[in-house]
């Protein structure tokens, strides 16, 4: 099957407008950042036991949805899907641009963002902050090739850097994950965290994928086959009993091991953290839309399929939320036997709110991500005109198969 | 001939993918560290607090501090710096216990997560043993607080106007701070602030010196007494050593 890209046309008042409002979301967000960087970043919630906020749960979160769309484009270009070949040219677009996202999030967080040059003097290779942004410019790197080799139709280009590209995607995944997990603190410190990074990024990025291409489509007005939809729901399902499973032998071993009890207790039942655990995690984000993906009545129907996807977006937000914050509120106690009557720091446990400068420089991060895709969709040919399933006639061929019909037409 | 072409190129695009791995760990491997001023050459500090000689209600050294290193106080317990400390303790049991009062500063780990936390170096272990921030290198990321388990750091998160001493420097709002054994005084030959107003006082809790020669100070404390750092399981090696704790 041939799949025609083409742009989008950009001429209605909507496009402008929408394009407008990006643009005003990223300037507050410039002017957020601005007045941080001339005051000092107090204007932000964070502490000085709480230094990580809003941005580093954001950017973590970004990551996550850059290598979920990316594993679309994937399931074209290694497994030979060849239905989903009308998403793979949107799905890189929007792992390159959720990964910008990301390291705007980081550096417009940094005290100096002024020295954003010195990473690339001073790099210390223990550091997982030194890893992790080699990691993610290597993968941006990456997608942009993966992309120019799909606007110009080099198959065997894309063939070769889709693995590539799925393996780099998975080492960041594992590097944004040892951020947190090689860190001495009871609610960090974890081997599984690495993992576990890799399995809320597929389903959150899965399931943001299907809300955009859905959107695309109705919006465009361009047909999209129901039932590509509805398999990307089967696979999303899978994904999210795989998160659970994560989220409860982590939990499982932090209460059974006398040295992190405590902290287990306080994760799970200390305090606001707790109800973004089961509320926003365990029930909105992963048992609801697992009951809808795996009945067979709903993964049919598409209001049901967008219900499940906002809702597992949600929850992974909120599950990044509950690896970033407790892990500070819950600092390790320095004397077990002792109790603290005084200190001039707020010891024990401690509370974040995020301010409205950071829900501003968040904005802006939306804005200017999203100023970037709508722009490009109009300039370049990334919309498919149509997307759907095979049909027996022209059904999925192997890839050896395919090799063999190239063999022959060469020989001829 | 379809093969051979892509083995040619995946080749290719391996060993490129491998030198790019490979190059930002040049410049990273060719630079070390090194401690130029005599006195401190060949030294390891350390210090012991003796916590039966530590008044309650004695802010000597925490005073001294503040003036010798120009640190901000905002009068808010969020953004307030505490290069030292004092937090007042009582043992869990028994229940009426008498309190003690144990100053706490950075620990200057022998391995200090900070340090291989920060992503450029900026804190780093002098060979002298001594955890230090390099301000003017620093971007301000806060990976070191968030790796450190004693929370002995500090960030500037707005400016400070207080500069009581001209000849220490003054840092800008956008980093973070943490002791380091006033290592300006170290290099001139002098002690710390702190140890320096202890002594003054002839309190003498502070004792501080070379790790590194039997016969210093310090080194004598510790072989007459039980002494001990804070939550030393998690592996750490603290050089900051407690008498009572
Ligand atoms: S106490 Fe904290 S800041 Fe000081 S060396 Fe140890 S980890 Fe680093
Ligand atoms: S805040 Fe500065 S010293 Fe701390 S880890 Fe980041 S760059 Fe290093």
């Amino acid at each position: 099957m041939e799949t025609d890209f083409e742009t989008i046309e950009g001429k209605s008042t909507q496009f402008s407008v929408l394009l407008a409002i990006l643009a005003v979301l990223a300037l507050a967000g410039l002017y957020a950042t601005y007045r941080m960087y001339v005051e000092g970043i107090y204007l932000s919630g964070m502490t000085n036991r709480i230094p990580w906020g809003l941005q580093v749960i954001l950017a973590v979160f970004y990551i996550g949805l850059s290598a979920g769309s990316l594993v679309i484009s994937s399931l074209y270009a290694i497994f030979g899907k060849k239905e989903y070949k009308p998403f793979a040219r949107i799905s890189v677009f929007l792992a390159f641009l959720f990964l910008v996202a990301a390291l705007l999030s980081i550096i417009s967080d940094w005290g100096r963002p002024d020295r954003i040059f010195e990473p690339f003097y001073h790099l210390n290779p223990l550091s997982m902050l030194s890893i992790n942004p080699f990691l993610y410019n290597v993968y941006m790197l990456i997608c942009l090739v993966y992309l120019w080799a799909m606007f110009k139709e080099k198959e065997k280009l894309v063939k070769i850097i889709a693995p590539i590209a799925v393996i780099w995607a998975i080492g960041v995944h594992s590097g944004t994950g040892a951020i947190f997990g090689f860190v001495p603190r009871e609610l960090y410190q974890s081997a599984l965290l690495p993992p576990s990074f890799i399995a809320a990024a597929l389903s959150s990025g899965t399931a943001l994928m299907i809300l955009v291409l859905l959107l695309l489509f109705k919006v465009t007005r361009r047909p999209l086959d129901e039932n590509l939809v509805v398999r990307l729901g089967k696979l999303l399902a899978i994904f999210i009993v795989i998160v659970m499973y994560f989220v409860f032998v982590e939990n499982a071993y932090r209460l059974y091991m006398p040295v992190s009890h405590e902290a287990g207790m306080y994760f799970l039942f200390g305090g606001f953290h707790s109800w973004v655990f089961w509320g926003g995690l365990i029930i909105l984000g992963s048992i609801v839309p697992a009951v809808i993906l795996f009945n067979p009545a709903t993964v049919k129907r598409i209001p049901w399929i967008v219900v499940s996807c906002v809702l597992v977006v949600f929850g992974v937000l909120c599950e990044r939320y509950i690896i970033v914050i407790p892990g500070q509120t819950h600092a390790p106690d320095l004397f077990p036997n002792m109790v603290v009557v005084s200190s001039a720091l707020a010891e024990g446990y401690v509370s974040y709110s995020i301010s409205f400068y950071e829900v501003l420089q968040a904005l802006g991060v939306v804005g200017i991500i999203g100023f970037a895709f709508v722009l490009g969709l109009k300039l370049f040919k990334m919309m498919p005109t149509e997307a759907k399933v095979l049909k027996e006639s022209d059904s999925v061929k192997s890839p050896s198969e395919e090799k063999e019909l190239e063999k022959q037409t060469v020989a001829s | 001939m379809e093969r051979r072409e892509f083995l040619k190129k995946s080749g290719v695009l391996l060993a490129g993918t491998a030198c790019a791995c490979a190059l930002p760990l040049l410049p990273a491997a060719a630079k070390s560290i090194n401690v130029d001023s005599e006195n401190t050459a060949g030294k390891k500090w350390g210090m012991v607090i003796d916590l039966n000689k530590c008044a309650k209600d004695c802010n000597a050294c925490l005073d001294a501090c503040r003036k010798e290193n120009n640190v901000a106080m905002h009068g808010d317990k969020r953004w307030d710096i505490h290069l030292i400390r004092k937090v007042t303790l009582k043992r869990k049991h028994p229940a009426e216990s008498p309190e003690i009062s144990v100053p706490l500063l950075c620990n200057h780990c022998e391995r200090p997560p900070c340090a291989q936390a920060c992503p450029v170096k900026a804190t780093y272990k002098r060979e002298d043993g001594i955890v230090i921030v390099d301000h003017h290198r620093c971007i301000g990321c806060r990976y070191c607080m968030i790796s450190c388990p004693y929370n002995a750091r500090f960030f500037n998160y707005r400016e400070n106007h207080e500069w009581p001493n001209k000849d220490n420097t003054r840092s800008s709002h956008g980093v973070p701070e943490s002791c380091n054994f006033c290592a300006h005084r170290l290099d001139k030959g002098k002690k710390p602030a702190c140890v320096e107003a202890c002594e003054e006082i002839n309190a003498k809790a502070l004792i501080f010196g070379d790790l590194n020669d039997p016969g210093s100070d310090v080194s004598k404390v510790i072989a007459g007494n039980h002494v001990r750092g804070i939550r030393e399981d998690f592996g750490t090696k603290p050089k900051v050593l407690y008498i009572g704790l």
